[in-house]
């Protein structure tokens, strides 16, 4: 346990020093702001773009609209930038070398993947944590008409979130190298996006948390809906932490 | 004018943060001349230029072992 805590606080380091942690903070709390603010000015955008002469009623923005931006944003750049950032967690270690001293020091080759994990998910909490209160903050400003659900939502895309790190860990395992590990998880989202194509698989698979946010705000599906992807979305991180973990074992470093 | 003041608020953090996203990276590439491919002013232009995406691939791809 003393390992997993300490091997835990290297990653953070880690995180903090190759600036990791700064620039996901950072691009984060820009989608944060960018999202009202697109919200705001999509009536003038779009208004612009029409020929002279030609009028069309836009309704106001309201607080829907940025929260429709917000789970816009968040899953195209968000989820796909910390991605790229996570996908040198294992094969970075591997290709240096570094993980043989402390492996032949004792510790246990569980601790470090589950370790990494930890890291990568506090680093993304605290990042979306950001991006969700910019986001509120600017709403809360601007629009008072109260969102339903909204936490519900939120948390939802955080799940799929740590799903897509949990799959990169397990890419990384696979391939040892950072690509690897990208086109894995890329891989698995693809394959949910195809199997989206079929209605009976929509109720059940976890890309509904990343996808049907915005109808679950605007009451399309209720919380119900989203019980058994929510479900879904833990059993697969369970197997991918588990098979990363006994890949890990079971490989030579 | 005043469309401009309105969004102010909005502005000006946005500002704040993409030049810090750039300088971050640009002061990055230049105090460490080791890439992992490209050369020095292909990642100077693309940290400047490429907003928000060029420092992350920087960062993600770029960056050399040090």
């Amino acid at each position: 346990m003393n390992g997993f805590i300490a091997f835990t606080k290297k990653e953070l380091c880690e995180s903090l020093r190759t600036y990791k942690l700064i620039i996901l903070g950072i691009v984060f709390l820009l989608l944060g702001i960018m999202s009202p603010l697109t919200a705001k000015l999509m009536p003038e955008l779009i208004g612009s773009f029409l020929p002279e002469g030609m009028t069309m009623s836009i309704a106001e923005p309201t607080a829907m609209d940025s929260w429709m931006q917000f789970f816009k944003n968040v899953p195209q750049i968000g989820l796909v930038v910390t991605v790229i950032l996570f996908s040198a967690m294992i094969s970075g270690e591997l290709s240096r070398g570094t993980l043989v001293n402390v492996l032949t020091k004792g510790l246990c080759r569980s601790s470090v993947i589950l370790a990494k994990f930890l890291a990568a998910l506090l680093t993304f909490t605290a990042a979306y944590v950001l991006c969700f209160a910019a986001c509120l903050g600017y709403t809360v400003l601007y629009w008072h008409d109260p969102v339903s659900l909204l936490p519900l939502a939120v948390f939802a895309l955080w799940a799929f979130g740590i799903l897509l790190i949990a799959s990169l860990l397990l890419g990384g395992v696979l391939f040892r190298s950072g690509y690897g590990a990208l086109l894995f998880t890329g891989g698995f989202t693809v394959c949910l996006f195809l199997l989206n194509f079929f209605p009976q698989v929509q109720k059940f698979s976890p890309l509904r948390l990343a996808a049907d946010n915005v109808s679950l705000l605007s009451g399309e599906l209720a919380a119900s809906d989203f019980a058994i992807p929510f479900v879904i979305c833990g059993l697969l991180l369970i197997v991918f932490l588990w098979a990363a973990v006994s890949l890990f074992n079971r490989k030579q470093i | 004018m005043n469309d401009y003041i309105e969004y102010l608020p909005f502005l000006i953090p946005l500002i704040i943060l993409e030049i810090a996203l750039a300088l971050t990276a640009l002061v990055h590439v230049l105090r460490h001349p080791h890439y992992r491919f490209g050369n020095r002013v292909l990642w100077v232009l693309v940290v400047m230029f490429i907003q928000i995406l060029g420092p992350v691939v920087y960062f993600a791809f770029g960056r050399g072992e040090e």
